[in-house]
Parts: structure tokens; C-alpha cells; sequence
């Protein structure tokens, strides 16, 4: 369980990382925490010849609250986000999210963007970018690009990220309006693991508690986190009636492709998505309202 | 600043009371000496070459590129390395199933080793393991027992004829009779899938050999018996030429730090090759290739009660997936005979052990040597029987438990429970719990629409480890003795040593010999050192295993430091001219009863004794040294015809309840309440029993719920890392709350039981009771564990996932 020999170059600035990735991309890795990458490398399943570390570079790590948005850098360290009151109180679901990252210990370490260009389909932070629709900025030598989560997660453990690119910055929308509530949740063997089913809700009510915007998402049972927006669009004009929030979670895992591992069946993952969906649009539904 | 310690419950001066064990301050301060922090200058590095096959013939190995790296200075092959050493020794009498560290010809499971790199640094050892070339030619492979004892199964050594190791039909009663006689029989299946301890130190070995004294030196992660003379066996050395050094810390065991082909191969290379070599296993290396897996076991049961409750009779099938070698591990199928009918008054059974080679990665020893499934399966017996006849499942257990009153209570099998009053700790923990109040928590989840469920376990720990399964399974094999022993010496400072003769893997032995040493010598324990020996300077030992030390060496420390004692009291007695009646010994001085004046300090009696030989007592040893070598009590017989032989001679008490509630929709499980009542008699150190009690029922939650080395169709080992083998954390275990009760051993000095597999012993059984009394309102049951989400989810829906 020893990496097999690598060459190793910190960076010092955004510039110098895109210069080294302009170089080496193909063969390269970014390290931020490390929290997968040091332990794939260690069993050997990933060989890069070289490796990036971008943990010590400062403009990659603030999280800026703006009206309508809020940016964190890529290499912010999780615990850094989960620990930001007002960063919680705009953007909810990333705090009931990193509840569920690993523990303790990985949080102090793992970042943000290592998170979600590990691409993990059943992990936390891929999903919350989903369902809120994110927008991620990568940066290569010659210049930024800006994605929608969307288009940046395309597989299980792959994104849209080009060999010379680098993820630094990811943009969370906030939402204006006063009663919004939103919910996360999963299901693991145990608290900690990835999860087998993972789903985030969120929602917001008027005043007479009818629903004026909803957005879900599943993750763990498809080869990247799922949003349902079309679903979600459903709820929009309602009270949330049992009946309703059954048959839009149904749907929604219909919709997706579970797989089947030791740990749960295809059927099982399937049916996790809509007990979890179920649940966490009640619970954003029920906070959207309390929060009036 | 000294805090009184609290008085001993027993009346004793330090045993029972609470005080900081002797060892703990160097582990929490980061001052353990464990096997991988001892270096040698030139240490080589080991890393080694797995078969990626369940089964295969082994066509050619090429090993020259791997060797022509730079800093590579070995690779070794079974060719070289089967022909230079002889076979680990082979418990059963199967004497063709032979096995070395790296395997020639062929292959027998997913993981095996195949060839052993020797590097400057492990690092580089792995890169060049990459290059050993090996071609092989797949054979067909089996991982079901079952399946591999059926006709026409592949066979994993050709050479025994068939998969089976060990099969006996054991009757002990009139089990015919009984079963003629009972109103009811019940059949059932329950099933023990594999899991093991699992250390945070994988195993870890450094040999040196000395060209001049031509001796092996050995520091490893050890907890085995026999160890040194083992190695010095297979490597074709005299047991005198190999020394083992015990005053290594080992991070963590609980049976599975056996390491024995580890060591004669590291040991091989580094006589081999003039280096001194060490080899840490990764946490692959050690999941897949460490052979540390415990028993992987299907029970047949049949059970004859009446309606009134009274249990008459069981017959037990037990079926053993003992892996690809069969080292020690099936005689995990014997040290239940020593507790066959549990805590319960049941006076026949028929018990059919069979240990069955597949191409899984060999067993080893795991805490409770095979109890803690057969304890799972009576249990659940207990409770399937509970609920054919509608009975209360604790007033089934109250009426078949063995009455205090009818110790010493011999069982069927043979073996004679010493001491115990079961009813007693089963009240304790039901008063703990407040059972009335948890049945009404239970009832009202179920009424708000929970699946809720208590879970009862009466459990037995057999202790004292004597190995008398050894000639009970393999008739040619004739040990009677599993003697331990200590040395304690007194130098001229007067300060007091104790020794011993293994080394020990978290039990706490220093805290133990200091606290018994003394006791008698009436000495303050936090002053009394306690070292590990080398094997060449160590009296017999054979480890801490079959939670025996307690009794053992404590047995052990006691007596030699009686016989100091007594030593003491001669030279007083010399010297003020009287009989040894006439003296009181107090704190260690001695003087002449009604005469304060006429008194010998210990530091006089120590001078006198290392000093004055013309103040010492004829035929009196000058120094103060003293040792004693103590056989197990009740131990030393061979078994009758029929196969009844006494194997422990302690047997510990534990029950456990649990409450547990499931989320019926996601099926997930959680435990909200866990008491355990238990009895090991006289606790030498309460903190250090509770400890590893604690443990026992967090490792055996691991096993009812988590933890399992599951394999795929093509027989690879799908659960090597802790993503997939997962063992609880803290999040997992609830608060536990232990209620201790005595019922002192009359076969021990102290009246001390073992406790080092206490709570493992009944945890999986009561959790497994407990989600069974949760799914009891759905009419669905599971009888095999761990029991996943999945399973439960499984069995919710009517499928069957197993």
C-alpha cells in the first residue's frame, strides 16, 4: 500500500497550477485534501506521474456571500464550509449535507472541489451542486470556463474537466425568497460511509404556504447524482398533499438507474430513492413554512 | 497527590480495586513499542506477490526483471522456499493438507501469496512485486462448504481426496430417548457468516539472523502459543536457536495475530540472506492474504422441549468453512463442546462438527475460539423455542438455566461448570434495564406503527484455556498440559519484578502480575515492574489466549510470590529463633507476634537474603528469586471413548438485552438501549474487565449487523478494505451500561474467570434476538448474520437475499 514513485509540485498560485497542468496535464493529478486520491494512489489504482498540490495556494480558499449567489473556492476546506453561520443561512442544504461527509477528521481535511471532481455518484456534495444547479469555474492556462453542475458531472467518477483544467471556484445559488426550507438525508450502513441512497430537497412557500419553488435531487443510484427538475415543477402551485409528493418521488426513482454492490440490490436502492425523495421534500416543505 | 482508591468489593488489598492500569499511560502518551517501531541499521523491506485466482495451477514464475531493479535484493519462490523449510504444523490429522508461506504448483485462494520480494524499502518491494510474472493455469474453485463437500466438487488439496478435514458424530446422553420422549420438535437453520477481529496493527515481523551465536532474532506482532517453537520447526532450526523477543507492544489481536508463516518466511530470508528483513502487512495483504478470518459456520439445529418448556435434548450440525489451509482453526469447532448445552440444564446432545476446505482465505483464531456462533446458535434456539410455544423468552431461559445451587454442574459433553448463579446476574440486568418499562416502550413504538423489538442472551465464556479439544478432535494428538508461569525476583534495592513469558496484546498482564504480586507480598503495585522475557530466557508460557491469563499467570504471579513470601518468613523465623507460626508478615516487615521490637524490615530481610549468606537459613537459596509453573486446574485428562473430556475449567456469565427499533421503510436499524449482566468471578483489575467488555460487545454488534468478508462468484474477496468490511464506530454503538455480579471460582487462587471474550460472546446473539423480536409482528425471521439493511429490507419484502 505504497504509491508508486510520482513527482511532486506545489503550487503557489492559480497561474503556476494551470502552468504545471498545461504541462503535465495527462499525467497529472490534482491534489487538494486528499482525502480519495492519496488512498487510490496508495492501492495503486491511480499512478500519476505527477501531482499538483494546489492545498497551499490562498485565492483558492474564501467563501463570499453575494445576494444572489455564493461563491467558495475550490480548495475551501469542508469544515471551513460547514462551519459558516451565514454561509448556512443562505445556502442550507451544503450545511445538512456535510453532516453526512465522512467525519470529523475528513471534513478538516477534504475540500470542496475535491469533492466534487471526485464525481463520487453516491457522494454528498456532487448532489448538492445538482439539485441547486451550481455553477463550477475551471481555470487552464488559457483562461476560466464556467459549467452547470449538469454538464459537469457525465459519469461515475468523471466530469467535464479537461487534463489541463482546474476546478476553482464553485458558484451555489441562493435563493431570494424569506421562506425556504430545505432538507438532506441518506441511508449507509454506517454514519459516514457513502451513502447507498442520498437525497436534498429544497423548497420555498408564500405566504398562504403553497409551494413557489422546489428543487430535488437522488444520489447513489445512478452513475451521477440526479436532479429532477421537471418533477420538481410538478409540486409548484401545491400544498404538498401526500398523494402528490408519493407520485413525484415514484417517479423520480423510476427514473433512475440503480446498480448492486454487497451492501444493496438495485430494487432496494430504488426504493431508498423514493422513501428518502419523500421524505426530504416533506421536511424542506414543512421547514418553508415554519420559516414564514 | 495520591486519591484513596476505593476498597475492593472482595475484601482484598488491591485486587478488585479501581486503579489505573499499569500500561496504559505509554499508549495513550505515544511511548508503545510496537514490532514496527523496532529497526535494525540495514533493515530490508519485504513485499509479496498474490495470486489474483481462487484456483490455479502455477505454470511458471519469472522472476528476473522484478530482481534486476535497483534496489532489490531477493525474490523468492515457493521452489526455493517449500524445499529449504517444512510444512506449519496441521492441528487435525490431515497430514497431506501442508502449508507454507508461498505456494508451488498451485494456488488455493484469491490473495495467496505467491512470491516474497526483498527491497531496500517497501515502496520499492511493491514495484517490483508488480514485475514477478507469474502464469497460471485457472481450475475450477468452490467457496460454498456445502457445495465443496458434495461429490464431484473441486477438490482444493487433491491430495487429502476429499475437502473434508474434520468430521465426528459426537452423543453425549440419551439423545434418541429424549427426542422420543419430547412433545415438540423444532428444526432451524442459523448461519454465521465470516468476520474476524480486525486490528488497527496489521501483523508485523523484523528477524535478524547472528552468524556468530548462529541465533534468529524475532520481534513480531505476536499472540500465539507455541510460537517460537513452531518457527524454529518449519525453519529446520533447534528450538534454542530461535529467540523471540515478548517486550513488543501489539497493537491490537484478539486471537488473530498468529503470523506463524509470516515468520518463518521473513525469518528464512533473513538467514538466507545475511539482512536483517521486515515484513508489515498492508491492510490487503492482511484481509486477503493474512489468513486472520474467524469461523464462517451453518448450524443444523434440532431441538425436543416439552409444552411446559423443559428442553430435553439438541442436535447440532455445525459446518465449518475453514478456507483454502487448516491450520489451528478447526478446533474453533471444538471449544464449544466445552459449553455445548450453554448456561442450560439440558442433559443430551448430539453434536456433528465438520471442517470443510474451500478456496477462501484460511481461518484463524478469532476471540471466543468458535463460542460466540455456537452461543448465536443456541440462543436463537432459545428463542425460536420461546416463540413456538408462546412463551415469555426470559421465563424459558429462568426455567431451563442451571440453578446456583447445583454447581459444580457437569453437562453432557463432559466437561463441569465450576461456579455461577445465572439467575442472579439475569435479575441484575433486568433490573438495570427496568424490564417492565422497556416491554411498555417496546409496545408503544409498536403501536405507533415502529417495528420495535428486546432481545435477550444467556451466555456462557469458557476460560482458564486449557486446548483439551486438541485430543478430542485429533487423536493423535496427546496434550494435556497448557501450563503458564511467572518469575518474581526481589533485587538488593528491594524493588520487585515480575515475569513473564509471552508477550500481550492489550489484556493488560502488567497490570495483573503487579496487582496479584502485591497482594501477597502486600506491596504497593505501581512499584512493581513487570517485563516480558525472550523466549530463550522464558519459563513456559502458552500466551494469552482462551481468556486464560487471568487465571494463569495470575495463578502463576501468585505463587511465586507466595513462595517469596515464605522465604521471608524462613529468614525471620531463623533469625529470631522461632517457628514461621510465630511471626506476623505486614507490608512486607516481618516480626515476632506480641513483640513490636523484635522486627525485620524488608529491606533488611532483602539485604540478609542477597548479602548474609551466615544470616540465611540452611538449605535456603541466597537471592530472592522465586518461580512457578502452573498447570490448568481440572486440566490433564484425555477424553473417554465417547468422546466427554473436560476442556475449561472456568466458565464466565453474561447476559445481554437490547432494545432495538427499525425504520421500517428504509430498513434500517437502530439500537437504543444495551445492558449486560455479567459474572467472571473475582475481577483482579475492574477497569481493564469492563474495558475489554466494552469492546467485546461493540466487536460483537460489528458481527450481528456490519461486519462480514463476503466473496464473489469468482471466488475474490470483495470486502478487503474498510469501504466495504465495516466495522462499527462510535456512532454505531449505543451507550452500554454493565452490571457486575461475583460468583467467586473455587478453582482459582483468587476466585478469578477469564473475561477477554466477554460481550462477544453474547452481543451478536442478543442484537440477532432482538431484530427478530422486531420482525416478529410481519412473520419473517433472520437466521443469518450480520444482518444488513439489505437483509432486513429482503425479508420485509417476503425475498430471501441469502
Amino acid at each position: 500500500m505504497k504509491s508508486p514513485a510520482f513527482e511532486y509540485a506545489r503550487a503557489a498560485s492559480i497561474d503556476e497550477a494551470c502552468e504545471l497542468l498545461s504541462q503535465h496535464g495527462d499525467s497529472a493529478k490534482v491534489l487538494a485534501g486528499g482525502q480519495s486520491l492519496v488512498p487510490m494512489m496508495a492501492f495503486r489504482l491511480l499512478r500519476p506521474h505527477w501531482l499538483i498540490d494546489i492545498s497551499e495556494i490562498a485565492p483558492l480558499q474564501y467563501i463570499a456571500l453575494e445576494t444572489d449567489v455564493a461563491r467558495t473556492g475550490a480548495c475551501t476546506r469542508q469544515c471551513t464550509v460547514q462551519c459558516d453561520a451565514t454561509l448556512a443561512a443562505q445556502v442550507p442544504l451544503l450545511r445538512q449535507a456535510l453532516a453526512f461527509v465522512g467525519h470529523a477528521q475528513i471534513r478538516n481535511r477534504g475540500t470542496i472541489g475535491g469533492s466534487l471532481v471526485q464525481a463520487d455518484p453516491s457522494a454528498e456534495l456532487p448532489l448538492v451542486a445538482q439539485i441547486l444547479q451550481a455553477r463550477l469555474v475551471v481555470r487552464a492556462k488559457s483562461g476560466p470556463r464556467t459549467l452547470t453542475a449538469e454538464d459537469f458531472f457525465t459519469g461515475p467518477m468523471t466530469t467535464a474537466l479537461a487534463p489541463d483544467e482546474c476546478l476553482t471556484e464553485i458558484q451555489w445559488p441562493v435563493w431570494p425568497d424569506r421562506s425556504t426550507g430545505s432538507a438532506f438525508t441518506e441511508v449507509s450502513r454506517r454514519h459516514g460511509d457513502f451513502a447507498m441512497v442520498a437525497a436534498g430537497a429544497q423548497v420555498a412557500v408564500d405566504a398562504a404556504g403553497q409551494c413557489i419553488r422546489a428543487a430535488f435531487g437522488v444520489g447513489g443510484a445512478a452513475p451521477t447524482p440526479v436532479a429532477f427538475p421537471d418533477l420538481a415543477q410538478r409540486l409548484v402551485g401545491t400544498s404538498f398533499n401526500q398523494a402528490l409528493l408519493r407520485d413525484v418521488a415514484q417517479q423520480a426513482a423510476a427514473a433512475l438507474e440503480p446498480g448492486a454492490d454487497t451492501h444493496a440490490s438495485a430494487a432496494y436502492r430504488r426504493h431508498l430513492a423514493a422513501v428518502l425523495a419523500t421524505r426530504v421534500l416533506q421536511s424542506a416543505y414543512d421547514t418553508a413554512r415554519a420559516a414564514r | 497527590m495520591t486519591k484513596t482508591a476505593a476498597a475492593s468489593p472482595y475484601g482484598f488489598r488491591y485486587i478488585g480495586t479501581k486503579r489505573r492500569a499499569k500500561e496504559h499511560a505509554r499508549f495513550v502518551t505515544g511511548h508503545g513499542n510496537y514490532a514496527a517501531d523496532v529497526t535494525l541499521p540495514g533493515l530490508k523491506h519485504v513485499a509479496l506477490a498474490a495470486s489474483p485466482h481462487a484456483s490455479a495451477k502455477i505454470l511458471a514464475i519469472r522472476t528476473d526483471v522484478a530482481r534486476a531493479m535497483p534496489g532489490v535484493h531477493y525474490v523468492l519462490t515457493g521452489e526455493e522456499f517449500c524445499s529449504a523449510t517444512d510444512s506449519l504444523p496441521i492441528g487435525v490429522d490431515a497430514p497431506k493438507v501442508t502449508r507454507w508461506a508461498l505456494a508451488r504448483d498451485r494456488v488455493r485462494y484469491a490473495g495467496e501469496w505467491v512470491a516474497a520480494v526483498v527491497a531496500d524499502s517497501r515502496a520499492l518491494a511493491e514495484d517490483a512485486a508488480e514485475l514477478v510474472e507469474v502464469e497460471y493455469e485457472a481450475l475450477p474453485h468452490v467457496t460454498d462448504a456445502e457445495q465443496a463437500m458434495a461429490p464431484g466438487s473441486a477438490l482444493v488439496h487433491p491430495a487429502h481426496g476429499s475437502n473434508v478435514v474434520l468430521h465426528r458424530d459426537f452423543i453425549w446422553g440419551p439423545v434418541e430417548d429424549q427426542f422420543a420422549k419430547a412433545e415438540h420438535h423444532m428444526r432451524f437453520r442459523a448461519i454465521w457468516n465470516r468476520n474476524a477481529t480486525v486490528p488497527i496493527e496489521t501483523f508485523a515481523v523484523m528477524a535478524q539472523w547472528q552468524p556468530g551465536t548462529e541465533i534468529l532474532d524475532i520481534w513480531a506482532s505476536i499472540q500465539m502459543p507455541k510460537y517460537p517453537d513452531q518457527t524454529a520447526k518449519a525453519l529446520r532450526l533447534p528450538g534454542n536457536a530461535v529467540r523471540v523477543h515478548y517486550d513488543v507492544d501489539v497493537g491490537g489481536s484478539y486471537g488473530v495475530k498468529r503470523g506463524i508463516k509470516h515468520t518463518v518466511l521473513v525469518g528464512f530470508l533473513a538467514k538466507r540472506l545475511g539482512m536483517p528483513v521486515r515484513l508489515v502487512e498492508d491492510r490487503l495483504e492482511n484481509m486477503r492474504g493474512g489468513d486472520m478470518h474467524g469461523p464462517d459456520r451453518s448450524f443444523d439445529i434440532d431441538a425436543a422441549f416439552d409444552g411446559d418448556g423443559t428442553i430435553r435434548a439438541l442436535r447440532i450440525r455445525a459446518i465449518d468453512n475453514v478456507g483454502a489451509y487448516a491450520g489451528r482453526a478447526p478446533f474453533q469447532l471444538g471449544k464449544p463442546v466445552s459449553a455445548i448445552c450453554g448456561p442450560y440444564k439440558i442433559p443430551a446432545i448430539a453434536y456433528e462438527p465438520i471442517s470443510v476446505l474451500t478456496n477462501k482465505t484460511p481461518q484463524e483464531a478469532v476471540r471466543g475460539f468458535g463460542q460466540a456462533p455456537t452461543n448465536f446458535a443456541i440462543e436463537r434456539t432459545i428463542d425460536r423455542i420461546a416463540g413456538f410455544l408462546t412463551m415469555d423468552p426470559i421465563a424459558l431461559r429462568q426455567k431451563n438455566l442451571i440453578q446456583h445451587d447445583q454447581f459444580p454442574y457437569t453437562i453432557p459433553s463432559g466437561s463441569t461448570y465450576d461456579s455461577g448463579d445465572y439467575h442472579a446476574v439475569l435479575d441484575k440486568a433486568l433490573a438495570a434495564i427496568d424490564y417492565p418499562a422497556l416491554v411498555e416502550r417496546r409496545d408503544q413504538a409498536r403501536r405507533a406503527g415502529l417495528l420495535a423489538g428486546i432481545g435477550i442472551a444467556t451466555c456462557l465464556e469458557p476460560s482458564g484455556g486449557n486446548s483439551a479439544f486438541e485430543p478430542l478432535l485429533n487423536p493423535k494428538n496427546e496434550t494435556t498440559t497448557w501450563m503458564d508461569s511467572c518469575l518474581v525476583r526481589i533485587d538488593l534495592s528491594g524493588a520487585i519484578t515480575g515475569i513473564m513469558g509471552t508477550s500481550s496484546s492489550g489484556q493488560g498482564h502488567e497490570t495483573l502480575v503487579s496487582t496479584v504480586v502485591g497482594e501477597i507480598l502486600q506491596r504497593d503495585p505501581a512499584q512493581i515492574r513487570v517485563i516480558h522475557a525472550d523466549s530463550l530466557s522464558a519459563l513456559p508460557s502458552n500466551s494469552p489466549v482462551g481468556s486464560r491469563m487471568a487465571i494463569m499467570l495470575g495463578g502463576a504471579a501468585a505463587g511465586a510470590a507466595r513462595k517469596i513470601k515464605e522465604t521471608l518468613l524462613a529468614i525471620a523465623a531463623h533469625n529470631f529463633e522461632c517457628a514461621k507460626d510465630d511471626l506476623d508478615y505486614r507490608d512486607g516487615n516481618v516480626n515476632l507476634k506480641g513483640v513490636p521490637s523484635k522486627i525485620l524490615s524488608w529491606d533488611q530481610l532483602v539485604e540478609i537474603a542477597h548479602r548474609k549468606f551466615h544470616a540465611m537459613p540452611p538449605d535456603v537459596e541466597p537471592g530472592l528469586q522465586e518461580k512457578f509453573t502452573w498447570q490448568v486446574p481440572t486440566g490433564g485428562g484425555l477424553p473417554t471413548p465417547d468422546g466427554r473430556i473436560q476442556i475449561y475449567p472456568c466458565y464466565a456469565f453474561e447476559t445481554h438485552i437490547v432494545y432495538v427499533e427499525i425504520d421500517s421503510d428504509t430498513a434500517t436499524p437502530t439500537i437504543k438501549r444495551y445492558v449486560c449482566g455479567h459474572d467472571c468471578g473475582v475481577m483482579i483489575n475492574p477497569d481493564i474487565v469492563h474495558g475489554m467488555t466494552y469492546g467485546g460487545i461493540a466487536h460483537g454488534i460489528g458481527a450481528a449487523l456490519y461486519e462480514q468478508f463476503t466473496y464473489d462468484d469468482n471466488g475474490q474477496l470483495t470486502s478487503g478494505t474498510f469501504m466495504d468490511y465495516l466495522i462499527p464506530s462510535a456512532r454505531e454503538i449505543p451507550a452500554i451500561t454493565i452490571v457486575d455480579h461475583c460468583t467467586p471460582s473455587p478453582l482459582t487462587t483468587f476466585g478469578q474467570k477469564g473475561s477477554g471474550e466477554a460481550g462477544y460472546l453474547g452481543a451478536p446473539a442478543a442484537v440477532a434476538n432482538a431484530i427478530n423480536d422486531a420482525l416478529a409482528p410481519r412473520n419473517v425471521e433472520i437466521n443469518a448474520l450480520p444482518i444488513s439493511h439489505l437483509a432486513i429490507w429482503d425479508a420485509l419484502a417476503g425475498r430471501n437475499s441469502r
